[in-house]
């Protein structure tokens, strides 16, 4: 069911104030965070937050698009490997 | 680097007329017929592959020498592999998994972390899983310039700048729990 308009996005608090205190510092350190349903929003945009999947935090770069999606849509609780084969990894 | 690479398995045959039912493992499943002639893996048969459809779970396909169902079925479980060099080159910054699966990690200091496990990519850009004696349960590195600044596959080397809170701070405790 969505969400009302009015109410804006759902964030955790403590998701905010710790993202705004990591762009004040102006360091690129890993913002641990446990909750994977907070909204991601614009002015988390350029950050990375490690997102807790029950075992451990996989770090999220944020980046324009993500904006509007949850955490938790890019930390998944399951592990898969499959095979290499010709599958390749662009380093960004 | 190893010289073959696993590009498919064979899962039984298809119908009754010697095609086999072929599981990809690439990026784009259609792809393995692109690196034919596939290989056993002790390189004893090699197969040429025809896609004939696509199928539920997988694709049929007809191999050379398989003319068939029963030497399909003897094929079941048969993984198939192409050679490292067929693969096309890539541009600058883009590697192959299988490239990149083993290389040791090295700090900038020079002191091991570990080997690369695994690449996964979860929509938020590629990750290094690094597992070593020092990273209990492994370390998740974001494959970015800033992170991994120099890939050495002639040396089979990697360099790792982790970001400041990526490694330890395990112990702190969820914020209202």
């Amino acid at each position: 069911m969505a969400r009302s308009v009015w109410k804006g996005p759902f964030v955790d608090a403590y998701v905010l104030k710790k993202a705004e205190k990591s762009r004040d510092s102006g360091r690129n350190e890993v913002i641990k965070i446990w909750s994977r349903r907070s909204t991601i929003l614009p002015q988390f945009v350029g950050l990375t937050f490690g997102v807790y999947n029950g075992h451990k935090h996989i770090p999220v770069n944020v980046t324009e698009d993500m904006i509007g999606q949850k955490f938790g849509e890019y930390s998944p609780t399951r592990t898969y490997y499959g095979h290499a084969a010709d599958k390749k990894a662009k380093r960004k | 680097m190893t010289d073959l690479t696993c590009v498919g398995a064979i899962a039984g045959s298809f119908g009754v007329r010697g095609e086999v039912r072929l599981k990809s493992f690439c990026a784009d499943p259609e792809a393995i017929a692109d690196y034919a002639p596939l290989t056993t893996e002790d390189g004893s048969r090699s197969f040429t592959v025809k896609i004939t459809r696509t199928i539920k779970n997988g694709l049929a396909a007809r191999l050379g020498g398989v003319a068939t169902k029963e030497a399909a079925d003897a094929l079941k479980g048969v993984r198939l592999y192409a050679p490292r060099d067929r693969l096309p080159s890539l541009p600058d910054d883009e590697f192959y998994h299988a490239d990149l699966i083993g290389l040791d990690v090295v700090d900038t200091g020079g002191t091991r972390l570990g080997r690369i496990r695994a690449i996964f990519d979860h929509g938020a850009g590629d990750l290094l899983e690094i597992h070593g004696p020092g990273l209990k349960g492994g370390l998740l590195l974001p494959f970015t310039r800033e992170a991994v600044p120099t890939v050495d596959l002639a040396a089979g080397r990697v360099v790792a700048d982790p970001p400041p809170g990526l490694i330890g701070g395990e112990d702190e405790p969820e914020p209202g729990a």
